[in-house]
């Protein structure tokens, strides 16, 4: 049912955020065959500050249904982050079997380069958690200190090596090469990671994912006829929310995908690809064991005696996930959506995995882990 | 008790240089971020308990400024269960890690002061 689809991906947009998404929606719908008519069902998670200069939507839905002249017979606002975009489109297959809609718009992203380059936020009211006075006073740099504290205590408690992550951010650039989407399309080695500077110990640069101006959309829809995609299918899906601050979990090494993925209960031997949120490199090695790929403590072997290449036994983030392409808006989502979409089709020009029938896709969401969606994708048979 | 009670009685036990948490009366639950519900059973029967002070580093990380200066920031567990995040200050030679020992120490930070850890 997903009918069209598109990223429009810029390190800096020079227009208004609303124009960016406009040019977004054209092009899934011209793939959909539809028009802004069809639309009956808007689904949304906008970065802040993303639309006029600075200005953020307080119901993105349906002030994009205002602007666009859309009049839906069903709004919802996902915000948990990243993986909000993998929740829409699982809404929204359920929204359109329920005959609630026909044709639902799914749209995460924004234009953030302003606030990136300005290297802060817009002072608002809205907080993150009803803690921020006790946890935002101190001199940190959420997220990229949270993971890193994470990909620290990973090393001291199973010995996972600088080596081992910096192997996720070279075989991801590998997949990058031949993505025309990709603002990263130079081969690395181990060494270049390891050579780039520490931001936060121990994440280097190369690690690290850059926040762009971008938005993805997708166009779900049950007038399937003028598509020319696959019909594709949810094959399984789970959510898992900790809402809790990290600091009182039982251990930062795990996330809530451990819950997610068995929600969703899929027998991975049937995966022709995953597509895993990838904030960080470590953010890839903590989902390859909580999805249940390899076992808590043992994915740095892994990374070692296997090749996630889109060429490889197990192909990972097969377009260079968005440690290449840059992240929308602080957000990965629609990056992996995307490219499960592309290698579903048979569209990933270059960095094709051969034969790919089922995609497995998880999202990690929030700048603590706090939220994860488990989704699979493929042909129904 | 009131949420903005609580929230002020943190503050208030910060300027003196005190370390509060809470105790749930129902469960036993102990916890650092201030609320008037235990997160683990629900129940409203709390108690604000003082620690002594000391802990030892659950998770940190250097965070590198560009002229080559760090700060270390963390998850500390301290002597009486509970967890919280703050700054970690190296001093007499002490170097950060994981599993080492730490004392709470106050500093001020916009105008107010806040608990932050020494590695002992």
């Amino acid at each position: 049912m997903i009918v069209g689809f598109s990223g429009k991906l810029y390190k800096k947009y020079e227009k208004d955020g609303i124009e960016l998404l406009k040019e977004a929606i054209d092009e899934a719908l011209e793939m959909a065959g539809l028009t802004y008519s069809d639309i009956d069902g808007i689904m949304a998670n906008i970065g802040r500050g993303s639309f006029h200069g600075n200005k953020t939507y307080l119901n993105p839905p349906a002030q994009i249904g205002e602007y666009f002249g859309i009049k839906p017979k069903i709004i919802d606002h996902v915000q948990y982050g990243g993986p909000s975009v993998l929740a829409m489109i699982y809404r929204a297959y359920k929204a359109i079997s329920a005959g609630d809609a026909d044709t639902i718009l799914c749209v995460q992203g924004g234009k953030i380069s302003h606030i990136r380059d300005s290297n802060q936020f817009q002072k608002t009211d809205i907080i993150d958690s009803p803690f921020d006075d006790f946890i935002k006073v101190y001199d940190q740099m959420s997220p990229i200190s949270d993971y890193a504290m994470v990909a620290y205590r990973h090393s001291k408690l199973f010995g996972t090596t600088d080596e081992q992550r910096a192997l996720v951010a070279v075989m991801q650039r590998y997949n990058a090469i031949n993505n025309q989407k990709a603002m990263f399309r130079d081969p690395i080695t181990v060494k270049d990671v390891l050579a780039s500077r520490i931001v936060s110990y121990p994440l280097h640069l190369l690690e690290i994912v850059y926040p762009i101006d971008g938005f993805h959309v997708f166009v779900v829809s049950k007038r399937t006829s003028k598509s020319a995609l696959r019909n594709i299918d949810i094959l399984a899906y789970g959510e898992a929310h900790w809402p809790n601050p990290p600091a009182e979990w039982d251990d930062i090494i795990y996330t809530p995908t451990i819950e997610s993925a068995k929600r969703a209960s899929f027998n991975l031997n049937r995966v022709d690809a995953f597509e895993l949120y990838d904030s960080f490199t470590i953010t890839v090695m903590l989902q390859m064991e909580d999805i249940g790929l390899v076992e808590k403590g043992k994915v740095g072997h892994f990374v070692e005696s296997h090749d996630l290449t889109y060429k490889g036994d197990v192909p990972i983030n097969t377009g260079g996930g968005s440690l290449n392409t840059g992240q929308p808006a602080y957000m990965s989502g629609g990056v992996i959506l995307e490219e499960a979409l592309l290698q579903l089709n048979n569209m990933a020009n270059g960095h094709q995995v051969s034969d790919a029938n089922v995609i497995f896709l998880n999202g990690i969401g929030w700048w603590s882990r706090r939220h994860t969606v488990t989704l699979v994708l493929g042909e129904k048979k | 008790m009131r949420d903005e009670e609580v929230r002020s009685m943190y503050f208030k036990y910060f300027q003196e240089e005190q370390l509060p948490f809470i105790q749930c009366g129902k469960c036993g639950h102990k916890f650092f971020y201030p609320r008037v519900v235990c997160p683990k059973c629900g129940s409203s029967d709390i108690k604000i308990g003082l620690s002594e002070g000391l802990g030892k580093i659950f998770a940190m990380t250097r965070i590198y400024k560009k002229d080559g200066s760090y700060v270390v920031y963390g998850i500390v567990e301290m002597n009486e269960g509970f967890r919280m995040y703050a700054n970690i200050v190296e001093e007499n030679g002490n170097t950060a890690d994981i599993g080492k020992k730490v004392k709470v120490i106050f500093r001020e930070i916009n105008g107010k002061k806040y608990p932050l850890f020494a590695v002992t």
